[in-house]
């Protein structure tokens, strides 16, 4: 029998799809079963686990956690995972991050809000996304806050804008609550808004750095409030739905279907557990995305276990960041280092989620095949905690090679992976004798290679 | 005029004293002179600080500026004026010179290194990219030129691994990249992956790791021009400019002496006499030195007054209002100086040269407008320097009338 359906009818999520007799053409649709995607166009549970520790909590599972998710039969093993994660601080401080870049949180040029107030308002984000406060209430106290930028960590939204005007900050309120980049604020929009903040002030005081925000006269930034918050609600609520959907949807996400809710933890939890959210990537048609720059450092550092160095140069003398620190949690988008900016990390000049870049260059390509930093990093991948008496190294060759996928790929090596790898080590003439193959070597060239796949690179 | 192929910049963040670079003042008491004297060059008349005689000896090879002049006393923003040509603020992050000129040149080079290369690290403190974004992102070398092997992250690959584990290494890969999204979005970005590894690899099996080899040079060259990170960085830089790379970049930092001034800048003054003096002879002896324009600075000056008491014990703090600059090749003549200061070189007496001038003239001598069109996202109206006089450019030491 001849059926002429467009392939592309047979998109997996596609009503076609879902019509299709599976039964008698099972070879028909696109999908075959793979490491990474099941028959039906769903990612596999290697995957899942893979890409919500990835989503949720800014890091990948370890062998741990990805061995328990995949081979738990549990019907609601996801809503657990998800919950679990939601609620642990590694949530809190991978989308404290998030939000940072939105809001501008850096001490220097252009943004300027130094590192005292730098810390209070990263602690006052966090709080925001740790407790599942709603977005709009959050954004009535943020524009609604006068005193001091140490003390009172909300005035700094006023702060975190390098132009300190009514009308630069009618932006700031239009970009960060209605999704409006300055671009595309409307003169007459922007003039009402600036009119309501006419009367905000800022003066310095005799610490240093020390500013407090206030009103001068009357203050009318309860009714700028209930304009936005109240008349304004649907707009504000596409646009955070809108804002999340596109870091876990890529640029060209929509606000979806309404909710009811403006908590983070609601939005994350709803889009998680949702069928668009469960579709491969191979053709399910599920957006991969390069891993953020400080996601990528804290994966390789962990896996390493190597230290991190960073250091903020203001104010002097220097202030040196505790070497275990895990990089998303850095608080301050003037500290960084050039990992950071090869890989996209955004300076968080303009508040844009564009800003950050998920692009794959020749650049970091080239890191990613001849750093001598990862280079040094390699070995210890191979052998976490250290040569002496690490129990790993009596593993026979093809246990420490599943390992080595676990940690580093969540999922185990498929036969023809297996086989690939011990094929480099019959080449090597490994373990004939007379011999100068090692499996450490052998080992340390599956690591470089596994570091350097889209898999790896990639949240798919 | 011919237009300068390449530019090399040496940077000195910190902000190194007029006093004891080029505007000695001798006769001024020890509380502005700390007590040093200057001495003589190869051009009569002109005369240098006593720490820097290699440079005594080729002064016809360079220009010096002595009425470098702005308001900026901050490392950021006086940074950001310097290297940009405009003020802080306004909503925009303006790109520095480097990634301007790089841009500005990136058609007429065919190199594989990046047309913008940094040794070793990045300023930091502020972007040199700005809004320019990803396209004029400089290659940051990080390493030790003065190690025995200078490993420039991602270049050069790492000490031991063979080009035949190499190969091994790259044949596996081919085998276990095996996640391969059909159609759509996924397959877009896993081609930009797929072709940036391609890019990569032909970039580090190439020349341009040779670039970085400091060993194919005669260890009597190596010794002119010192065994130090800015020596042998100057020497990269040298390889660099033969390479065509159009912008390089040199960052020196440590010129910050609040406290113990004279011991701090006696030590950066040798090691940096030495180097460029070597770095201006090679590129003149190569012929390479009328088609790049070198120019070094900081951000600022320094206090003309020592302060000799605790916490300073002989510092001197920012100043903007009167500094110096060197400028050599590409088009501007050796042997002058440009402008003259106070008694104490704590302000311009005649002849000051703004940051924006100072720029302006390393932008035309490049074949660069300052007032043509700078392009950003936004779709701004913007130029490459603010809108300015052309009066301010250094003509009156131009090679040729431009």
């Amino acid at each position: 029998m001849q059926v002429n359906i467009p392939r592309r009818a047979f998109l997996v999520g596609s009503a076609a799809f879902a019509a299709w007799p599976r039964g008698l053409f099972a070879d028909a649709p696109a999908s075959i079963a793979t490491a990474w995607e099941n028959q039906d166009g769903t990612a596999t549970d290697s995957v899942m686990v893979r890409r919500v520790h990835l989503d949720l909590a800014g890091r990948i599972p370890t062998k741990d956690e990805a061995q328990a998710y995949v081979s738990s039969a549990a019907a609601d093993k996801l809503p657990r995972l998800v919950d679990r994660l939601l609620g642990s601080p590694e949530f809190a401080d991978y989308w404290a991050m998030r939000f940072c870049d939105i809001l501008r949180v850096k001490s220097e040029f252009p943004i300027n809000l130094w590192p005292n107030a730098v810390y209070v308002y990263h602690a006052r984000i966090r709080k925001f996304v740790e407790e599942n406060e709603p977005w709009d209430e959050f954004g009535r106290e943020l524009l609604t806050s006068q005193g001091s930028d140490f003390r009172d960590a909300e005035v700094n939204f006023f702060r975190a804008t390098d132009k300190r005007t009514p009308e630069g900050w009618a932006e700031a309120v239009a970009q960060t609550f209605l999704g409006i980049p300055p671009a595309g604020l409307p003169p007459e929009r922007r003039a009402a808004m600036a009119k309501r903040l006419e009367s905000l002030r800022i003066k310095n005081t005799r610490e240093w750095k020390e500013e407090i925000v206030f009103a001068e006269g009357s203050d009318s930034r309860a009714e700028l409030c209930d304009e936005v918050f109240g008349e304004c609600r649907a707009e504000v609520e596409a646009a955070f739905r809108t804002l999340v959907r596109r870091w876990i949807f890529g640029p060209d996400a929509n606000a979806g279907a309404k909710g009811a809710r403006m908590g983070l933890k609601d939005v994350l939890r709803e889009i998680v557990l949702s069928g668009e959210y469960a579709r491969g990537s191979v053709t399910g048609g599920f957006p991969a995305r390069r891993l953020d720059a400080e996601v990528l450092d804290d994966v390789i550092c962990t896996l390493s276990d190597a230290k991190r160095d960073y250091q903020s140069p203001a104010p002097e003398p220097f202030t040196f960041l505790p070497k275990e620190r895990h990089t998303v949690c850095i608080e301050d988008g003037s500290i960084s280092n050039g990992f950071l900016t090869l890989f996209g990390r955004p300076a968080r000049d303009t508040g844009l989620q564009g800003e950050r870049s998920s692009d794959v260059t020749a650049k970091q390509r080239l890191y990613l095949f001849n750093s001598g930093r990862l280079h040094g990093f390699l070995g210890r991948v191979v052998l976490p905690g250290g040569w002496k008496d690490n129990p790993l190294s009596r593993l026979p060759l093809p246990k420490r090679i599943d390992d080595i996928y676990w940690r580093v790929l969540s999922r185990e090596p498929t036969a023809d992976e297996r086989k690939h790898v011990m094929g480099l080590w019959n080449r090597r003439g490994g373990g004939k004798k007379g011999s100068k193959a090692k499996p450490y070597d052998l080992l340390r060239d599956l690591v470089w290679c596994l570091f350097n796949t889209k898999e790896f690179l990639f949240r798919i | 005029m011919k237009a300068a192929k390449s530019v090399v910049e040496i940077w000195q963040w910190g902000g190194p004293s007029q006093l004891e670079t080029f505007d000695p003042k001798p006769n001024a008491s020890r509380d502005y002179n700390g007590g040093l004297k200057s001495i003589p060059t190869n051009v009569p008349g002109m005369e240098i600080h006593e720490w820097w005689p290699e440079l005594a000896k080729c002064a016809n090879l360079y220009s010096v500026i002595r009425t470098m002049t702005h308001t900026q006393f901050g490392h950021e923003s006086a940074a950001y004026l310097m290297q940009t040509g405009r003020l802080p603020g306004g909503g925009e992050v303006c790109p520095a010179i480097g990634a301007v000129v790089s841009l500005a040149k990136k058609k007429g080079y065919s190199g594989d290194l990046p047309p913008f290369v940094i040794l070793t690290r990045a300023k930091g403190r502020f972007s040199e990219v700005g809004f320019l974004g990803d396209e004029a992102a400089p290659l940051v070398t990080g390493g030790r030129p003065n190690s025995a092997r200078f490993a420039v992250d991602g270049i050069v690959p790492p000490e031991g691994i063979t080009p035949a584990i190499s190969q091994e290494r790259f044949d596996l890969l081919a085998q276990l990249d095996g996640w391969r999204p059909k159609g759509g979005g996924n397959a877009a970005r896993a081609e930009e992956f797929d072709k940036a590894g391609v890019e990569a690899r032909r970039i580090s099996e190439g020349d341009a790791a040779k670039v970085f080899d400091l060993s194919l040079e005669s260890a009597e060259l190596r010794d002119r021009y010192g065994r130090t990170e800015i020596g042998q960085s100057l020497l990269a830089a040298r390889r660099l400019v033969e390479y065509g790379v159009p912008y390089v970049t040199v960052n020196v930092s440590g010129w910050d002496s609040h406290k113990r001034h004279f011991e701090t800048m006696k030590r950066r003054s040798n090691e940096t006499d030495k180097a460029v003096a070597a770095f201006l002879t090679d590129l003149s002896e190569r012929k390479l030195l009328d088609s790049t324009v070198v120019w070094m600075s900081g951000e600022f000056g320094r206090t003309p007054k020592v302060g000799w008491e605790a916490p300073w014990n002989g510092g001197r703090g920012h100043y903007a209002r009167c500094f110096s600059a060197l400028v050599a090749g590409g088009g501007f003549k050796g042997g002058c100086v440009v402008g003259e200061s106070d008694d104490t070189a704590s302000k311009p007496v005649s002849r000051p040269v703004a940051p924006q001038d100072f720029l302006g003239s390393i932008y035309e001598l490049c074949g660069v407008d300052p007032d043509g069109p700078l392009p950003n996202a936004k779709g701004k109206k913007m130029t490459v320097l603010p809108p300015q006089s052309e009066a301010g450019r250094l003509r009156e030491i131009y090679a040729e009338k431009a």
